[in-house]
């Protein structure tokens, strides 16, 4: 089973009723000559198929974008190869920003999303918000994915989160009453442009896809860009390495424009990032061994979402401090969030430990988010009790 | 089901390699360390018991034992990898050697589904002078029969066998962790080759993992073994690096395996981090193979 096919069964899965675009794919199609475009017009047009035209051919050598629904997806590829037409997949990162609107359609009153930047390659950032409030900023919950380019789980989790917590609002109580209370903010992919270079490119990318001076290395590392110790333990000063944190504090764009939004609005009390793998629920610092002011509760908290996690699969998560728990790691989302007021700030690894690591089968996707989705709940519900 | 010790030991390690300068600190041990009288540890002088390692800590060095311990193996259908830490004590020396003695269980790696069955080894990891390729002693349960293994590894010895060669097969697992399963046999052997390199080149700082088969060639020898060439991504904790490596190995079912292995040394400013260096998946359709 493929990840792209992922997001149909997500959606087939029941977890909503509403129609959505339940195993659509986009595919784009090369038109090298006339010839060609006219056997594609012939496919678009066949009725059976269903076919929707996003982008036609403008001209030879224009590829044409085609959302193809899944009852037909084996009749285009058969069409497509048999007849030598060129066509990919449309990357995820499409059906990602396909879902968060949908999403929006089907729940406009508690979802909204809000473009909060760009990226270095100019792709717009999106954060879906569920509020039930109007006006004045209520607190807060950030939730972040897809910060690493290759840790596909992450931004799979998140949208399955996403569509969770629209879902599961006026049905689950601990949802109903969080979101009561509290904005939750969620980040699906907060480096598209490293997300979409691992589709195409190089799977197991890290970081940004920033231009550096004076080097043909690309990149910064997007979790160690944060002005939290900047450029101390943990982080490399060289552009050719996987842990560059970049010129200066937020020299990322991605980076910039979520700590920005953040600090504008002002009353963000918790923090999740997510990342994998390792299988860890760990808070701050990275940058020191030192206790956070906070560490004991935090601790508690973390060990908490760790019983969360394992009891729908028996997925094992350690604890603790990131320091100890992986490695020293200056300039991250974790450590930032805590010293700017935001005191539950958690990262978590997700699955798993080493096996299948970056590339973790698509099979896990829907047990990984069910168990992280008790485990952010978890997290989630403490906070309501405790701000 | 008959249990069998099988105790392995690597050599000293040897000279060949320089510790590795990495800006990352090292962690842990600098962390509650006692007195050699508060130790319950080895009579050696200088050894100071780390009176909290990290499980962290622990984890690495036992997957490094079982590195050792899959490549003596030389079993392919019969990789173990670590389940959980049960017991583990740190030491390290003013010479910045490091020791570990350590239980903890593992699990069979090709697990069918439901066959959820524990092994259980202990080993003592010794790292000299903070370098790599550290000397293992280590025992453990067998968690395959003798006869089941021998049996299997042959299987596996036909299949690739019988593969076309060259194989020209790319990334293996492909970007969605999928294996098909007539790769599979090519994944197990590809690992365990990846297991010395992996042992060789792990250091108290640094560890690894096989993310992906990014080439594989296999070429036919004149006498019975497999001769496979292969290029394997290494994960690198915790500089986040991915280190290609190309491995060419040796392998007879019945016979010890032989490996020689070249890495790629780190990128220099002018190599991009692991851009352009064919580990890309081929775009066109769904299917990789």
């Amino acid at each position: 089973m493929k990840w792209i096919l992922f997001f149909g069964a997500l959606i087939g899965s029941g977890i909503c009723d509403r129609e959505t675009f339940s195993g659509h794919q986009v595919f784009r199609i090369n038109v090298r000559n006339g010839d060609e475009i006219s056997k594609l017009n012939r496919l678009v047009n066949s009725d059976n198929l269903k076919l929707d035209l996003w982008k036609s051919p403008s001209a030879v050598g224009h590829p044409a974008d085609v959302l193809v629904p899944s009852f037909s997806l084996r009749e285009v590829k058969s069409f497509l190869e048999d007849h030598g037409l060129e066509y990919l997949v449309a990357v995820e990162d499409l059906q990602i920003h396909n879902e968060m609107d949908n999403i929006v359609k089907c729940y406009p009153h508690l979802a909204s999303t809000v473009e909060i930047g760009h990226s270095f390659e100019n792709r717009s950032m999106y954060v879906l918000k569920f509020s039930t409030g109007e006006g004045r900023q209520r607190p807060a919950i950030w939730l972040n994915a897809g910060i690493h380019a290759r840790e596909w789980i992450s931004p799979a989790t998140a949208i399955w989160t996403a569509k969770k917590i629209a879902c599961d609002y006026g049905k689950d109580q601990a949802i109903t009453s969080i979101l009561k209370k509290m904005d939750i903010f969620l980040l699906p992919v907060a480096n598209p442009d490293g997300y979409v270079y691992t589709h195409t490119h190089n799977r197991l990318w890290r970081k940004t896809r920033s231009i550096n001076p004076g080097t043909t290395c690309i990149g910064t590392d997007p979790n160690r860009n944060w002005d939290s110790k900047f450029g101390e333990v943990g982080a490399s000063d060289n552009p050719c390495s996987e842990i560059y944190h970049g010129a200066h504090p937020n020299s990322e764009m991605e980076v910039k424009s979520v700590a920005d939004f953040i600090k504008n609005h002002g009353k963000f009390k918790c923090f999740i990032d997510l990342h994998n793998y390792g299988q860890l629920v760990m808070y701050p610092y990275g940058y020191t061994t030192e206790k956070a002011q906070d560490a004991d509760e935090l601790d508690m908290v973390a060990k908490n979402t760790a019983k969360a996690l394992a009891s729908l699969s028996g997925t094992q998560f350690r604890v603790g401090p990131i320091a100890t728990g992986i490695y020293r790691a200056s300039g991250n989302t974790v450590d930032w969030a805590y010293d700017n007021g935001i005191k539950y700030a958690f990262t978590f690894e997700l699955r798993d430990t080493g096996h299948y690591a970056f590339t973790l089968p698509a099979d896990q996707i829907i047990p990984t988010a069910q168990e992280t989705w008790l485990g952010l709940k978890t997290i989630m519900e403490y906070v309501q009790d405790n701000i | 089901m008959a249990l069998r010790r099988q105790p392995l030991s690597a050599p000293r390690p040897g000279d060949t390699r320089p510790a590795a300068q990495r800006l990352a600190v090292p962690l842990l041990l600098l962390l509650g360390l006692q007195g050699a009288a508060a130790a319950g540890g080895p009579e050696d002088s200088g050894w100071l018991q780390d009176a909290e390692p990290s499980s962290r800590l622990l984890s690495q060095a036992a997957r490094a034992a079982l590195h050792f311990f899959n490549f003596r193996a030389a079993s392919p259908s019969a990789l173990q990898m670590l389940a959980s830490v049960l017991d583990g004590r740190a030491w390290v020396n003013q010479k910045k050697e490091y020791k570990f003695d350590l239980v903890f269980t593992t699990e069979f790696y090709s697990a069918e589904e439901g066959e959820k069955r524990l092994g259980k080894c202990s080993a003592q990891v010794f790292f000299r002078n903070e370098k790599p390729r550290p000397s293992v002693n280590v025992t453990c349960t067998q968690l395959v029969k003798k006869e089941r293994r021998q049996k299997e590894d042959y299987q596996l010895y036909k299949l690739m066998k019988q593969l076309k060669s060259p194989l020209n097969a790319v990334s293996i697992p492909d970007s969605h962790g999928y294996i098909a399963p007539s790769l599979r046999p090519i994944w197990d052997l590809a690992f365990l080759g990846s297991s010395y390199v992996m042992w060789q080149k792990t250091t108290p700082f640094l560890h690894y993992y096989m993310s992906q088969i990014s080439s594989v060639k296999q070429w036919k020898t004149n006498d019975d073994a497999i001769d496979f060439d292969y290029t394997v991504l290494l994960h690198e904790f915790s500089t986040q690096e991915i280190i290609p490596c190309r491995i060419r190995l040796v392998w007879h079912p019945s016979k010890p395996l032989k490996v020689t292995y070249h890495c790629q040394e780190r990128q220099t400013p002018e190599e991009a981090s692991g851009a352009e260096d064919g580990s890309a998946v081929a775009p066109t359709g769904l299917s990789n193979f």
